[in-house]
């Protein structure tokens, strides 16, 4: 037994003196971040951001490769394909893990069994807006009119199963309010419908709705995080405006396939924070009321799973179907 | 004036060495990837993004929309020497484009797409610099309701742009129809036809389609006339310059075109694709005879080419004054601008004009580059498509799969192109024109979501579709279209009327 166990010790020392001496080195090579989205969006913008800061300070270039499609599937699997080694990381959303699970049968990944969370690099909240013209001007308006005649006050999301649309749902079981829901195709045509007045209100990220909230097309009548928004501090919150219980927000987030080592995990994460804390990638973020994130992996995948937890129970309660 | 001191400024900004460099990069890159079958606007942008990023934000961007609108010029080319679209806004132009060029008359096809684009281009210029928010305002007006009813007049219209059969065209449109049917319903979440292929979730994809149907098939096509005359037109181009004859005939096709183009731009999801069909439809039916549309009629390549144009130009204003893209390239430019730390919107025109008015100003000195580029260089263009056929094919296939793969970075749309390409070379044997089915299948989904749209909205009251008066007026014309269509028909019961 003894040299079993000694031939488990020098591979494991095998094992673990490439990593160290891998750690040191990385990168040596270009790194490549998948994000399973179009160019353009705020997960697309939150990778060019880091990557080009990641290229400043090490020196080595950060390709971003879009793999859009199929609610993500695509481009999640890409990276729980890639090689962990460190050069293909991803950046992701709430959508990927903590929608896509609650809302579809077969989810053909795991967070815990496929992937490490190394931080939340952008954490924006969404808002609920009604057209300016329109009679609600508050959140309480809007689930009185609901409460008044059920299934009639409409209300744009971008799509059936997104974040947005859960956050509708929510809202609803919270207060007993039913709301008519509208699904778009996207963001942009969502909120577009909101500022042209076919549909009174909207559930939107407030990067989106940023052009129509300054145009003053839209009013924004409640932000969904805990806190105000920076952005405008007179926006009350979801809470404030008694919806109980109910906080959400767009998180984008940096992953690495399961396996990468340790020690490049960590030197990420280092880079990660410094990054996170420079001010023109505030301001950057700031545009869209997104704040820069910097949580240990380890908070970051608590965060998530509790979200996850949160999310499935709406979709459960509120009979939420994407298939 | 506003107006003058406006462009005053934004001259100032696009007549600089470096923007008026990049303004050149841009079209020339536009031209090159529009020549090139496949490869298009959002490949091109999505690379040059990264470069962006140490550029001014007028830089960029003029770079940027060169390359879109730029890309539309160059489509042409290919489709009327090779018979495949360079663009898929170009797919209309092999119709009569290619038919020309068969009957050695290619370099005026050439000239006419040139000078209807340039024409189209400067005067949809004109419109975003003066009527940008106005029309932006109209935009926003668009109920579902309306949308699905022009949607209808655009469907009735596929039929028109059949060559030959009626029946045929109707099969394509249906055919269209189904396969549009394939993807994410937008109500209820469910895919439909999607057979557990996360690939399909979001529908076909549309530039697999379009290069396989117009692309592969026509490469396989050619190949099997053995040795023969190989039907590609670049050796005997002639002048470019088109005669007194045809400028005079093309005219009021090109002032047509453009007008359409600079309306349908203007509405998200339509742009210079749904223009450039619109256009040719309307073409067949007003145009003054004698008509030969689909036997080399030079109206029908100019009215496409000056409405995809107009369309490229006027689909810059949602954009630009409301921060909404009107489609793929335009929602990557947004990302652009969000990265130099600009949010697009209304507050651009005030808070940042000198970069709106650049980008405005910019376009015509891009549309007057282009002109340069396509009428005087255009043997330039045509020689890159008179390689040996030995060579040229490989390298359309080539460059159709790297265009197909670049839209995703997806293997599957590939397996996509090879079934479509078959399915092309299909209709080719049967003599189906598969330009109704394209049509079929980007408006197929559409009309859907808008008619449900405007259903759910109006909680099931289906009244809706007439009590809008754009929605009833659309309607009526789609009525009118069929029955003009219908009546010819159903008087002599004889398909020559269709032919026209």
């Amino acid at each position: 037994m003894r040299w079993t166990a000694s031939i488990f010790a020098a591979l494991l020392a095998l094992a673990s003196a490439p990593s160290q001496a891998q750690a040191q080195e990385y990168p040596a090579k270009p790194i490549r971040i998948i994000v399973p989205f179009a160019p353009g969006g705020i997960v697309d913008t939150a990778a060019r951001v880091v990557g080009q800061k990641l290229h400043e300070r090490w020196g080595q270039q950060v390709v971003i490769e879009n793999r859009p499609g199929g609610n993500g599937f695509i481009g999640v699997m890409a990276t729980a394909k890639s090689p962990a080694d460190g050069y293909t990381l991803m950046m992701a959303h709430t959508g990927e893990f903590s929608v896509n699970p609650a809302i579809f049968k077969d989810v053909p990944y795991e967070l815990e069994r496929d992937f490490i969370p190394i931080t939340l690099i952008n954490d924006a909240p969404m808002v609920f807006v009604v057209n300016s013209g329109v009679p609600y001007k508050s959140m309480q308006d809007l689930i009185a009119a609901a409460k008044a005649k059920p299934g009639t006050v409409a209300v744009s999301t971008p799509g059936t199963g997104s974040i947005q649309h859960l956050l509708l749902e929510w809202a609803g079981l919270a207060t007993g309010a039913k709301f008519l829901h509208v699904p778009y195709k996207g963001g942009a045509p969502a909120i577009t419908a909101t500022a042209g007045g076919e549909v009174p209100a909207g559930s939107a990220a407030m990067g989106s709705a940023m052009p129509h909230i300054t145009s003053g097309r839209v009013t924004v009548v409640a932000v969904t995080t805990g806190k105000r928004s920076a952005v405008n501090m007179s926006w009350p919150t979801l809470q404030e405006s008694g919806v109980p219980g109910v906080e959400s927000s767009i998180w984008a987030g940096l992953f690495a396939p399961k396996g990468v080592p340790q020690p490049i995990i960590d030197k990420l994460y280092g880079e990660l924070t410094k990054i996170l804390e420079m001010p023109d990638v505030k301001e950057r973020f700031a545009a869209g009321g997104g704040v820069p994130g910097g949580m240990p992996p380890a908070a970051f995948k608590a965060h998530i799973v509790k979200e996850a937890a949160g999310l499935k129970e709406v979709v459960i309660k509120a009979n939420v179907k994407a298939e | 004036m506003d107006i003058i001191a406006n462009l005053a400024l934004g001259f100032g900004v696009a007549v600089t060495v470096t923007n008026l460099l990049y303004c050149f990069l841009g079209v020339f890159l536009g031209t090159l990837i529009g020549v090139l079958p496949g490869i298009g606007p959002v490949a091109t942008v999505a690379m040059l993004l990264p470069l962006t990023f140490s550029l001014d934000p007028a830089t960029a961007m003029i770079m940027l929309a060169g390359i879109y609108y730029g890309a539309q010029y160059g489509g042409s080319t290919t489709a009327i020497l090779v018979n495949i679209p360079g663009e898929s806004s170009s797919v209309v132009t092999t119709l009569d484009g290619y038919q020309m060029a068969r009957q050695g008359r290619a370099g005026p096809a050439l000239g006419i797409a040139a000078i209807g684009s340039f024409i189209a281009g400067s005067f949809a210029t004109l419109v975003v610099a003066l009527f940008s928010p106005p029309l932006a305002e109209i935009a926003l007006k668009f109920q579902p309701a309306d949308y699905f009813s022009l949607m209808v007049f655009g469907l009735v219209g596929a039929v028109v742009l059949a060559r030959g059969s009626l029946r045929k065209a109707i099969g394509m449109v249906v055919l269209g129809l189904i396969l549009g049917l394939v993807g994410t319903d937008v109500n209820s979440g469910v895919m439909r036809f999607t057979f557990g292929i996360p690939a399909l979730a979001e529908g076909i994809s549309f530039v697999a389609l379009a290069m396989g149907l117009f692309g592969v098939a026509e490469v396989i096509a050619n190949l099997e006339q053995r040795g023969k005359n190989r039907e590609v037109f670049t050796s005997r181009l002639g002048s470019v310059l088109p005669s007194r004859g045809d400028l005079k005939r093309s005219a009021w096709s090109i002032a047509r075109g453009t007008g359409l183009g600079s309306v349908l731009g203007i509405l998200p999801g339509g742009g210079a694709l749904l223009a450039s069909f619109a256009a040719y439809t309307i073409e067949k039916k007003v145009a003054k005879p004698p008509r030969d549309f689909g036997n080399g009629d030079i109206r029908g390549v100019a009215a496409p080419e000056a409405a995809n144009n107009a369309g490229a130009q006027t689909s810059f204003i949602p954009m630009l004054t409301l921060g909404v893209p009107s489609n793929p390239t335009m929602a990557l430019m947004i990302g652009a601008l969000m990265i130099q730390g600009i949010q697009p919107g209304p507050q651009v025109l005030t808070q940042r004009p000198e970069l709106f008015w650049g980008i405005v100003a910019s376009m015509w000195i891009g549309n007057l580059f282009l002109l340069a580029l396509n009428l005087p260089l255009i043997g330039l263009w045509v020689r890159l498509l008179a390689a040996p056929y030995r060579l040229l094919f490989p390298a359309i296939l080539v460059f159709c799969c790297i265009g197909v793969f670049t839209i995703n970075n997806n293997a599957s749309d590939l397996f996509q192109l090879v079934v479509f390409s078959a399915l092309g070379y299909l209709l080719i044997k049967l003599g189906c024109e598969p330009a109704p089915l394209i049509l079929g299948l980007v408006l197929g989904p559409m009309m859907e979501e808008y008619l449900r749209r405007a259903l759910l909205i109006s909680l099931g009251d289906p009244t809706v579709l007439v009590t809008s008066p754009l929605s009833l007026a659309f309607l009526l014309a789609a009525a009118a279209l069929l029955a003009s269509i219908a009546v010819p028909l159903i008087r002599s019961k004889r398909e020559e009327a269709l032919k026209e």
